[in-house]
């Protein structure tokens, strides 16, 4: 197979850059990029809500990605990473409860 | 189907769109632009991934949809907080010179 023939089927695939099935997966990272950029967000401004929903979303998906058809392992990854971040989160918005509280008292 | 995943990953999901609608009612401190505006981008390109998936995940497709809208209402509340589309691009330009005060020097 030639080099030529190999990018033409890889353009051409059902999962390639012409489908979203390309794009859709590459576009989840930006929600990890955005993540990691507030990873040093002050804890009293993060939205709990926001990032419980990544948290269980982001897990949940990271398994749905392996059973649609086509299977998406890009996609499952990015998600994962979702989710992770927004534990990663969760955990300070929890910290930084606990240590009000700890002053309050 | 109440047992598969393609079931309750939209049910889950709808926990962003329900997140922003409740934030709307704080206040625009709370939003972090980065964040909004990926997951705004996020939503209308899933939308289109939710249609074209087999099997078809309506739920999916109308809840990014839904999503999408509530962040962009999110995101027109922060710009309106930070005073404007010209005050955000000044407010960008200094955090980038914050990051990297040697280019700042040069000049």
């Amino acid at each position: 197979m030639t080099t030529a023939s190999r990018f033409k089927s890889l353009w051409n695939s059902p999962v390639g850059p012409k489908t979203v099935h390309f794009w859709a997966p590459l576009m989840k990272w930006a929600l990890v990029i955005a993540g990691l950029g507030d990873l040093n967000r002050p804890a009293e401004k993060l939205s709990v809500g926001q990032q419980t929903t990544l948290a269980v979303s982001g897990l949940i998906w990271t398994r749905w990605c392996l059973i649609i058809k086509p299977k998406n392992y890009p996609l499952s990854a990015s998600n994962f990473f979702v989710g992770l971040c927004g534990v990663y989160q969760l955990a300070r918005i929890y910290k930084y409860e606990q240590s009000k509280k700890k002053i309050e008292a | 189907m109440w047992n598969s995943t393609h079931f309750w990953g939209p049910v889950v999901n709808w926990g962003l769109p329900v997140a922003a609608i409740a934030d709307t009612q704080k206040s625009p401190e709370m939003i972090s632009g980065k964040m909004t505006l990926a997951l705004a981008v996020y939503s209308s390109v899933f939308s289109r991934f939710a249609w074209m998936v087999t099997p078809r995940n309506y739920l999916l497709f109308i809840m990014h949809l839904t999503n999408c809208g509530a962040q962009l209402v999110q995101i027109t509340r922060y710009v309106s907080f930070h005073g404007g589309m010209s005050n955000l691009g000044k407010m960008i330009e200094m955090e980038f010179n914050q990051k990297s005060p040697a280019k700042e020097n040069e000049n």
